[in-house]
Protein backbone atom coordinates (compact mmCIF):
# COMPACT_ATOMS: atom_id res chain seq x y z
CA UNK A 1 0.00 0.00 0.00
CA UNK A 2 1.01 3.38 -1.03
CA UNK A 3 0.88 5.80 2.35
CA UNK A 4 2.69 8.59 0.26
CA UNK A 5 -0.30 8.96 -2.40
CA UNK A 6 -3.59 9.72 -0.82
CA UNK A 7 -6.48 11.91 -1.57
CA UNK A 8 -7.50 14.12 1.44
CA UNK A 9 -10.18 15.17 -0.33
CA UNK A 10 -11.29 11.58 -0.82
CA UNK A 11 -10.70 10.23 3.18
CA UNK A 12 -13.35 13.21 4.24
CA UNK A 13 -15.71 12.80 1.38
CA UNK A 14 -15.06 16.33 0.08
CA UNK A 15 -14.03 16.37 -3.61
CA UNK A 16 -16.40 16.43 -6.56
CA UNK A 17 -16.57 13.10 -7.67
CA UNK A 18 -17.27 11.81 -3.55
CA UNK A 19 -20.06 9.33 -3.62
CA UNK A 20 -23.04 10.67 -1.52
CA UNK A 21 -23.71 7.79 0.25
CA UNK A 22 -20.21 8.28 1.75
CA UNK A 23 -21.07 11.68 2.54
CA UNK A 24 -24.23 10.42 4.24
CA UNK A 25 -22.34 7.95 6.36
CA UNK A 26 -20.59 10.83 8.11
CA UNK A 27 -23.61 13.25 8.62
CA UNK A 28 -26.43 10.91 10.12
CA UNK A 29 -24.66 10.01 12.83
CA UNK A 30 -23.58 13.51 13.72
CA UNK A 31 -27.45 14.22 13.73
CA UNK A 32 -28.51 11.82 15.45
CA UNK A 33 -25.85 12.39 18.08
CA UNK A 34 -27.08 16.13 18.11
CA UNK A 35 -30.63 15.18 19.08
CA UNK A 36 -30.87 11.95 20.72
CA UNK A 37 -27.14 11.66 22.00
CA UNK A 38 -28.59 12.38 25.96
CA UNK A 39 -31.27 9.43 25.25
CA UNK A 40 -28.72 7.18 24.12
CA UNK A 41 -26.17 8.10 26.99
CA UNK A 42 -29.16 7.34 29.28
CA UNK A 43 -29.68 3.88 27.46
CA UNK A 44 -26.10 3.09 27.39
CA UNK A 45 -26.59 3.71 31.70
CA UNK A 46 -29.21 2.60 32.68
CA UNK A 47 -28.25 -1.04 31.78
CA UNK A 48 -25.42 -0.75 33.91
CA UNK A 49 -27.40 0.71 36.92
CA UNK A 50 -30.40 -1.72 36.41
CA UNK A 51 -27.90 -4.64 36.49
CA UNK A 52 -26.56 -2.84 40.14
CA UNK A 53 -30.58 -2.53 40.90
CA UNK A 54 -31.21 -5.89 40.73
CA UNK A 55 -28.07 -7.53 42.58
CA UNK A 56 -28.76 -4.47 45.46
CA UNK A 57 -32.44 -6.32 45.29
CA UNK A 58 -30.72 -9.40 45.40
CA UNK A 59 -28.72 -8.18 48.45
CA UNK A 60 -31.64 -6.92 50.63
CA UNK A 61 -34.13 -10.13 50.27
CA UNK A 62 -30.97 -12.34 51.36
CA UNK A 63 -30.68 -10.57 53.99
CA UNK A 64 -33.87 -10.59 55.00
CA UNK A 65 -33.96 -14.19 54.17
CA UNK A 66 -31.04 -14.67 56.80
CA UNK A 67 -32.23 -13.05 59.06
CA UNK A 68 -35.81 -14.74 59.54
CA UNK A 69 -33.74 -18.23 59.46
CA UNK A 70 -31.34 -17.40 61.98
CA UNK A 71 -34.34 -16.54 64.32
CA UNK A 72 -36.17 -19.25 63.59
CA UNK A 73 -33.22 -21.78 62.90
CA UNK A 74 -31.22 -20.74 66.13
CA UNK A 75 -33.44 -18.76 68.40
CA UNK A 76 -36.98 -20.54 68.43
CA UNK A 77 -39.34 -17.36 68.57
CA UNK A 78 -42.97 -17.66 70.69
CA UNK A 79 -44.38 -17.16 67.16
CA UNK A 80 -43.57 -16.81 63.25
CA UNK A 81 -41.64 -13.43 63.83
CA UNK A 82 -41.88 -12.55 59.24
CA UNK A 83 -44.58 -9.82 59.69
CA UNK A 84 -43.14 -8.07 63.09
CA UNK A 85 -39.44 -8.29 61.13
CA UNK A 86 -40.72 -6.95 57.81
CA UNK A 87 -42.42 -4.18 60.26
CA UNK A 88 -38.85 -3.23 61.37
CA UNK A 89 -37.13 -3.41 58.43
CA UNK A 90 -39.12 -0.44 56.80
CA UNK A 91 -38.65 1.40 60.20
CA UNK A 92 -37.13 4.62 59.59
CA UNK A 93 -35.83 7.64 61.42
CA UNK A 94 -36.61 11.32 60.79
CA UNK A 95 -33.60 13.66 61.63
CA UNK A 96 -34.33 16.66 63.83
CA UNK A 97 -34.18 20.07 61.72
CA UNK A 98 -30.68 21.74 60.76
CA UNK A 99 -32.16 24.83 60.04
CA UNK A 100 -31.19 26.03 63.75
CA UNK A 101 -28.32 23.51 64.48
CA UNK A 102 -27.72 24.79 67.90
CA UNK A 103 -28.47 22.71 70.19
CA UNK A 104 -28.83 20.01 67.34
CA UNK A 105 -26.66 17.08 69.19
CA UNK A 106 -28.82 16.01 72.21
CA UNK A 107 -31.96 15.63 69.62
CA UNK A 108 -29.85 13.69 67.61
CA UNK A 109 -29.09 11.20 70.11
CA UNK A 110 -32.31 11.47 71.87
CA UNK A 111 -33.76 10.38 68.50
CA UNK A 112 -31.30 7.38 67.76
CA UNK A 113 -31.50 6.25 71.12
CA UNK A 114 -34.96 5.80 71.29
CA UNK A 115 -35.13 3.84 67.95
CA UNK A 116 -32.40 1.71 69.54
CA UNK A 117 -34.39 1.11 72.48
CA UNK A 118 -37.58 0.07 70.82
CA UNK A 119 -35.85 -2.33 68.55
CA UNK A 120 -33.98 -3.47 71.72
CA UNK A 121 -37.73 -4.36 73.34
CA UNK A 122 -39.10 -5.50 70.09
CA UNK A 123 -36.84 -7.94 69.62
CA UNK A 124 -37.11 -9.16 73.00
CA UNK A 125 -40.75 -9.43 72.76
CA UNK A 126 -40.23 -12.03 69.87
CA UNK A 127 -38.83 -14.85 71.82
CA UNK A 128 -40.02 -15.85 75.57
CA UNK A 129 -36.44 -16.59 76.89
CA UNK A 130 -33.32 -14.74 74.98
CA UNK A 131 -29.79 -13.89 76.25
CA UNK A 132 -28.77 -10.10 75.72
CA UNK A 133 -25.71 -11.73 73.35
CA UNK A 134 -28.09 -12.80 70.56
CA UNK A 135 -30.72 -9.59 71.34
CA UNK A 136 -27.54 -7.57 70.12
CA UNK A 137 -26.73 -9.80 67.61
CA UNK A 138 -30.69 -9.79 66.48
CA UNK A 139 -30.49 -6.08 66.40
CA UNK A 140 -27.32 -5.99 63.95
CA UNK A 141 -28.92 -8.41 61.67
CA UNK A 142 -32.07 -6.10 61.50
CA UNK A 143 -29.69 -2.93 60.98
CA UNK A 144 -28.30 -4.98 58.13
CA UNK A 145 -31.55 -5.92 56.26
CA UNK A 146 -32.74 -2.31 57.16
CA UNK A 147 -29.68 -0.01 55.54
CA UNK A 148 -29.54 -2.48 52.35
CA UNK A 149 -33.54 -2.70 52.18
CA UNK A 150 -32.83 1.57 52.30
CA UNK A 151 -29.85 1.72 49.70
CA UNK A 152 -31.80 -0.04 47.12
CA UNK A 153 -35.32 2.08 47.87
CA UNK A 154 -33.03 5.09 46.98
CA UNK A 155 -31.35 4.30 44.27
CA UNK A 156 -34.17 2.66 42.28
CA UNK A 157 -36.13 5.84 43.15
CA UNK A 158 -33.08 7.89 41.71
CA UNK A 159 -32.97 5.67 38.79
CA UNK A 160 -36.75 5.70 37.73
CA UNK A 161 -37.47 8.81 38.42
CA UNK A 162 -34.15 9.64 35.62
CA UNK A 163 -35.95 7.32 33.11
CA UNK A 164 -39.52 8.60 33.60
CA UNK A 165 -38.55 12.01 32.76
CA UNK A 166 -36.21 10.83 30.18
CA UNK A 167 -33.28 13.21 31.33
CA UNK A 168 -29.46 11.75 31.69
CA UNK A 169 -28.19 14.54 33.72
CA UNK A 170 -30.23 13.29 36.61
CA UNK A 171 -28.53 9.88 36.23
CA UNK A 172 -24.98 10.75 36.37
CA UNK A 173 -24.86 11.62 40.32
CA UNK A 174 -26.06 7.94 40.49
CA UNK A 175 -23.78 6.69 37.97
CA UNK A 176 -20.81 8.13 40.12
CA UNK A 177 -22.41 7.56 43.61
CA UNK A 178 -23.58 3.60 42.65
CA UNK A 179 -20.19 2.11 42.64
CA UNK A 180 -19.20 3.07 46.84
CA UNK A 181 -23.23 2.12 47.55
CA UNK A 182 -22.28 -1.44 45.88
CA UNK A 183 -19.16 -1.68 47.58
CA UNK A 184 -20.97 -0.85 50.83
CA UNK A 185 -23.89 -2.86 50.32
CA UNK A 186 -21.32 -5.84 49.17
CA UNK A 187 -19.91 -5.12 52.82
CA UNK A 188 -23.05 -5.35 54.28
CA UNK A 189 -24.00 -9.10 53.11
CA UNK A 190 -20.77 -9.97 54.26
CA UNK A 191 -21.13 -9.13 58.16
CA UNK A 192 -23.82 -11.38 58.53
CA UNK A 193 -22.22 -14.70 58.67
CA UNK A 194 -19.66 -13.17 61.10
CA UNK A 195 -22.44 -11.65 63.25
CA UNK A 196 -24.76 -14.80 62.79
CA UNK A 197 -21.61 -16.86 64.67
CA UNK A 198 -20.21 -13.94 66.91
CA UNK A 199 -16.80 -13.56 65.39
CA UNK A 200 -14.77 -10.42 65.72
CA UNK A 201 -15.32 -8.52 63.13
CA UNK A 202 -12.61 -5.36 62.11
CA UNK A 203 -13.94 -2.95 63.77
CA UNK A 204 -13.44 -4.94 67.16
CA UNK A 205 -9.69 -4.02 66.88
CA UNK A 206 -9.99 -1.40 69.62
CA UNK A 207 -12.26 -3.05 71.96
CA UNK A 208 -9.50 -6.15 71.35
CA UNK A 209 -6.58 -4.29 72.45
CA UNK A 210 -8.23 -2.71 75.66
CA UNK A 211 -10.05 -6.20 76.44
CA UNK A 212 -6.49 -7.71 76.91
CA UNK A 213 -5.01 -5.07 79.10
CA UNK A 214 -8.29 -5.40 80.82
CA UNK A 215 -7.67 -9.18 81.39
CA UNK A 216 -7.47 -9.78 85.36
CA UNK A 217 -8.89 -6.26 86.49
CA UNK A 218 -12.02 -5.75 88.43
CA UNK A 219 -14.47 -4.61 85.85
CA UNK A 220 -17.64 -2.47 86.40
CA UNK A 221 -20.47 -1.13 84.29
CA UNK A 222 -20.20 2.35 83.66
CA UNK A 223 -23.29 2.40 81.71
CA UNK A 224 -25.68 0.85 78.97
CA UNK A 225 -23.43 -2.28 77.90
CA UNK A 226 -20.06 -0.48 78.64
CA UNK A 227 -17.51 -1.61 80.77
CA UNK A 228 -14.44 -0.06 82.68
CA UNK A 229 -11.51 -1.09 84.79
CA UNK A 230 -8.37 0.26 86.64
CA UNK A 231 -4.84 -0.77 86.19
CA UNK A 232 -1.11 1.04 86.53
CA UNK A 233 1.59 1.21 83.94
CA UNK A 234 4.83 2.97 85.05
CA UNK A 235 3.94 4.33 87.40
CA UNK A 236 0.45 5.89 85.78
CA UNK A 237 -2.96 5.02 86.89
CA UNK A 238 -4.60 3.68 83.24
CA UNK A 239 -9.12 3.67 83.27
CA UNK A 240 -9.56 1.38 80.90
CA UNK A 241 -13.13 1.65 78.94
CA UNK A 242 -14.90 -0.15 76.17
CA UNK A 243 -18.35 -1.86 75.16
CA UNK A 244 -18.88 -4.94 77.04
CA UNK A 245 -17.95 -7.85 75.19
CA UNK A 246 -18.37 -10.18 73.51
CA UNK A 247 -22.08 -8.57 72.81
CA UNK A 248 -22.56 -7.21 69.29
CA UNK A 249 -22.60 -3.50 70.28
CA UNK A 250 -20.66 -0.24 70.40
CA UNK A 251 -21.85 0.56 73.86
CA UNK A 252 -22.23 4.16 74.87
CA UNK A 253 -18.73 5.78 75.13
CA UNK A 254 -19.63 9.41 75.01
CA UNK A 255 -21.55 8.67 78.32
CA UNK A 256 -19.02 6.61 80.05
CA UNK A 257 -16.13 9.31 78.73
CA UNK A 258 -18.30 12.33 80.74
CA UNK A 259 -18.81 9.88 83.71
CA UNK A 260 -15.02 8.59 83.87
CA UNK A 261 -13.67 12.55 83.28
CA UNK A 262 -15.70 13.92 85.83
CA UNK A 263 -15.20 11.61 88.90
CA UNK A 264 -11.36 10.69 87.93
CA UNK A 265 -9.93 14.25 85.44
CA UNK A 266 -7.57 12.07 84.19
CA UNK A 267 -4.81 14.14 82.35
CA UNK A 268 -4.73 12.70 78.93
CA UNK A 269 -7.63 10.28 77.20
CA UNK A 270 -6.26 7.84 74.43
CA UNK A 271 -8.62 6.43 71.57
CA UNK A 272 -7.88 3.23 69.64
CA UNK A 273 -10.14 2.52 66.90
CA UNK A 274 -10.57 1.12 63.28
CA UNK A 275 -10.32 3.96 60.83
CA UNK A 276 -11.31 3.34 56.74
CA UNK A 277 -8.07 3.26 54.68
CA UNK A 278 -7.71 5.71 51.87
CA UNK A 279 -6.90 4.19 48.45
CA UNK A 280 -3.59 3.13 48.33
CA UNK A 281 -3.07 2.91 51.70
CA UNK A 282 -2.33 -0.67 53.27
CA UNK A 283 -4.48 -2.05 55.10
CA UNK A 284 -3.49 -3.03 58.95
CA UNK A 285 -1.36 0.28 58.89
CA UNK A 286 -1.04 1.53 62.50
CA UNK A 287 -1.60 5.58 62.66
CA UNK A 288 -0.79 8.14 66.00
CA UNK A 289 -2.88 11.38 66.38
CA UNK A 290 -5.02 13.77 68.01
CA UNK A 291 -8.52 14.50 68.63
CA UNK A 292 -11.22 11.71 69.22
CA UNK A 293 -11.14 8.56 67.29
CA UNK A 294 -14.71 7.83 66.91
CA UNK A 295 -17.06 6.96 63.93
CA UNK A 296 -20.91 6.86 63.87
CA UNK A 297 -23.51 9.61 63.49
CA UNK A 298 -21.46 12.14 66.01
CA UNK A 299 -22.99 12.53 69.10
CA UNK A 300 -20.28 10.32 71.08
CA UNK A 301 -18.08 12.66 69.11
CA UNK A 302 -19.44 15.78 70.02
CA UNK A 303 -20.05 14.82 73.83
CA UNK A 304 -16.00 13.60 74.43
CA UNK A 305 -14.87 16.69 72.86
CA UNK A 306 -17.06 18.78 74.75
CA UNK A 307 -16.08 16.87 78.04
CA UNK A 308 -12.19 16.64 77.29
CA UNK A 309 -12.29 20.36 76.31
CA UNK A 310 -14.34 21.83 79.31
CA UNK A 311 -11.45 19.88 81.72
CA UNK A 312 -8.14 21.10 79.33
CA UNK A 313 -7.34 17.46 78.84
CA UNK A 314 -5.67 16.35 75.71
CA UNK A 315 -6.98 13.62 73.32
CA UNK A 316 -4.51 11.33 71.91
CA UNK A 317 -5.76 8.37 68.54
CA UNK A 318 -4.33 5.41 67.65
CA UNK A 319 -6.14 4.06 64.73
CA UNK A 320 -5.77 0.61 62.94
CA UNK A 321 -6.70 0.95 58.90
CA UNK A 322 -8.40 -0.92 57.22
CA UNK A 323 -11.32 -0.78 54.26
CA UNK A 324 -15.02 -0.48 55.01
CA UNK A 325 -15.60 -4.55 54.15
CA UNK A 326 -12.75 -5.24 56.40
CA UNK A 327 -14.08 -3.01 59.13
CA UNK A 328 -17.51 -5.07 59.10
CA UNK A 329 -16.58 -8.70 57.90
CA UNK A 330 -14.67 -10.96 60.53
CA UNK A 331 -10.99 -9.37 61.33
CA UNK A 332 -8.08 -10.08 59.34
CA UNK A 333 -5.47 -12.10 60.11
CA UNK A 334 -3.05 -8.96 59.14
CA UNK A 335 -5.26 -6.81 61.43
CA UNK A 336 -5.27 -9.77 63.99
CA UNK A 337 -1.56 -9.40 64.17
CA UNK A 338 -1.36 -5.60 64.86
CA UNK A 339 -3.20 -5.95 67.77
CA UNK A 340 0.24 -6.30 70.22
CA UNK A 341 1.87 -4.31 67.89
CA UNK A 342 -1.00 -0.91 69.08
CA UNK A 343 -0.51 -1.98 72.42
CA UNK A 344 2.85 -1.01 72.56
CA UNK A 345 2.45 1.88 70.70
CA UNK A 346 -0.14 2.63 73.49
CA UNK A 347 2.12 1.84 76.34
CA UNK A 348 5.04 4.04 74.54
CA UNK A 349 2.61 7.36 73.94
CA UNK A 350 1.37 6.84 77.53
CA UNK A 351 5.34 7.43 78.76
CA UNK A 352 5.53 10.03 76.07
CA UNK A 353 2.33 12.01 77.00
CA UNK A 354 1.82 11.79 81.03
CA UNK A 355 4.09 11.81 83.74
CA UNK A 356 4.62 8.97 86.41
CA UNK A 357 2.00 9.65 88.99
CA UNK A 358 -0.86 10.93 86.44
CA UNK A 359 -3.42 9.05 85.07
CA UNK A 360 -5.00 8.08 81.20
CA UNK A 361 -8.08 6.91 80.42
CA UNK A 362 -7.78 4.52 77.51
CA UNK A 363 -10.84 3.81 74.94
CA UNK A 364 -11.58 0.83 72.61
CA UNK A 365 -14.01 2.04 70.41
CA UNK A 366 -15.48 -0.25 67.92
CA UNK A 367 -18.09 -3.26 67.99
CA UNK A 368 -16.76 -5.09 70.58
CA UNK A 369 -18.97 -8.44 69.30
CA UNK A 370 -17.02 -11.78 69.89
CA UNK A 371 -14.20 -9.74 71.97
CA UNK A 372 -14.48 -10.26 75.65
CA UNK A 373 -12.46 -8.75 78.54
CA UNK B 1 -17.05 -9.27 36.13
CA UNK B 2 -14.77 -11.50 34.37
CA UNK B 3 -11.39 -10.62 35.98
CA UNK B 4 -12.82 -11.27 39.82
CA UNK B 5 -11.57 -13.68 42.02
CA UNK B 6 -14.02 -15.89 43.91
CA UNK B 7 -12.68 -15.86 47.65
CA UNK B 8 -12.59 -18.48 50.18
CA UNK B 9 -12.00 -17.52 53.78
CA UNK B 10 -12.13 -19.58 57.10
CA UNK B 11 -11.65 -18.78 60.28
CA UNK B 12 -9.33 -19.88 62.69
CA UNK B 13 -9.16 -19.38 66.81
CA UNK B 14 -5.47 -19.29 68.45
CA UNK B 15 -5.09 -20.67 71.55
CA UNK B 16 -2.65 -19.55 73.99
CA UNK B 17 -1.19 -20.85 77.14
CA UNK B 18 -0.88 -17.73 79.89
CA UNK B 19 2.03 -19.75 82.00
CA UNK B 20 4.24 -21.19 78.76
CA UNK B 21 2.65 -19.32 75.82
CA UNK B 22 2.62 -22.72 73.82
CA UNK B 23 -0.09 -21.60 70.94
CA UNK B 24 -2.43 -23.50 68.89
CA UNK B 25 -4.29 -22.81 65.81
CA UNK B 26 -7.59 -24.59 65.23
CA UNK B 27 -11.01 -23.73 62.72
CA UNK B 28 -13.65 -21.66 64.37
CA UNK B 29 -15.96 -23.16 66.97
CA UNK B 30 -19.35 -21.45 67.10
CA UNK B 31 -18.73 -20.16 70.97
CA UNK B 32 -15.45 -18.87 70.78
CA UNK B 33 -15.00 -15.25 71.62
CA UNK B 34 -11.75 -13.40 72.57
CA UNK B 35 -9.74 -13.97 76.11
CA UNK B 36 -12.73 -16.73 77.01
CA UNK B 37 -10.70 -19.30 78.82
CA UNK B 38 -10.86 -23.34 77.02
CA UNK B 39 -8.93 -25.92 78.55
CA UNK B 40 -5.64 -26.82 81.01
CA UNK B 41 -2.32 -26.54 79.07
CA UNK B 42 -1.02 -29.87 78.44
CA UNK B 43 2.52 -29.38 79.04
CA UNK B 44 2.32 -27.23 82.30
CA UNK B 45 -1.38 -27.27 83.53
CA UNK B 46 -1.78 -22.91 82.95
CA UNK B 47 -4.55 -21.46 81.67
CA UNK B 48 -5.60 -21.08 78.02
CA UNK B 49 -7.09 -18.77 76.69
CA UNK B 50 -8.01 -17.71 73.08
CA UNK B 51 -5.57 -14.87 72.21
CA UNK B 52 -7.07 -14.37 68.23
CA UNK B 53 -9.64 -14.87 66.21
CA UNK B 54 -9.60 -14.29 62.49
CA UNK B 55 -10.60 -14.67 58.43
CA UNK B 56 -7.88 -16.50 55.84
CA UNK B 57 -7.89 -16.28 52.54
CA UNK B 58 -7.55 -20.52 51.55
CA UNK B 59 -8.65 -20.15 47.85
CA UNK B 60 -8.22 -16.85 45.76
Amino acid sequence: MDFANFDIDQIFGMGDDTNPLLWLIWIIPIVIFMFYGQRIQLQVTSGDIRKNIEKLKQLKEESRKELIGYIQKELKPKSDPTEKLDRFINYFTIMPVDMDPNGIIPKVRHIMRSREEHTRSQVKAIFSDIDTLEVTKVQNLLEIATTLQLLYKIVNHLFLTAKKQNNYPLILPLQMILPFIMEEADALKGAIPALKDGQPIGDGIGPMVVGKMMLGTQKQKVTFETVWSQTEHDGRKLYLLKAEGPLATVGRPGDAVEQIVSQNKPDAIIMIDAAVKLEGEDSATIAQGFGAAIGGIGADRFQIEEIATKNNIPIFAIVIKQSIKEAITTMTKEIADKADVASSQLYEMITEHTKPGQSVLVVGVGNTLGVSQ
Amino acid sequence: MIFSKKEEKETYTIEKCVSCGNMIKRKFKTGDFLFKETNECQSCKGKIIIEKIFAETIKA
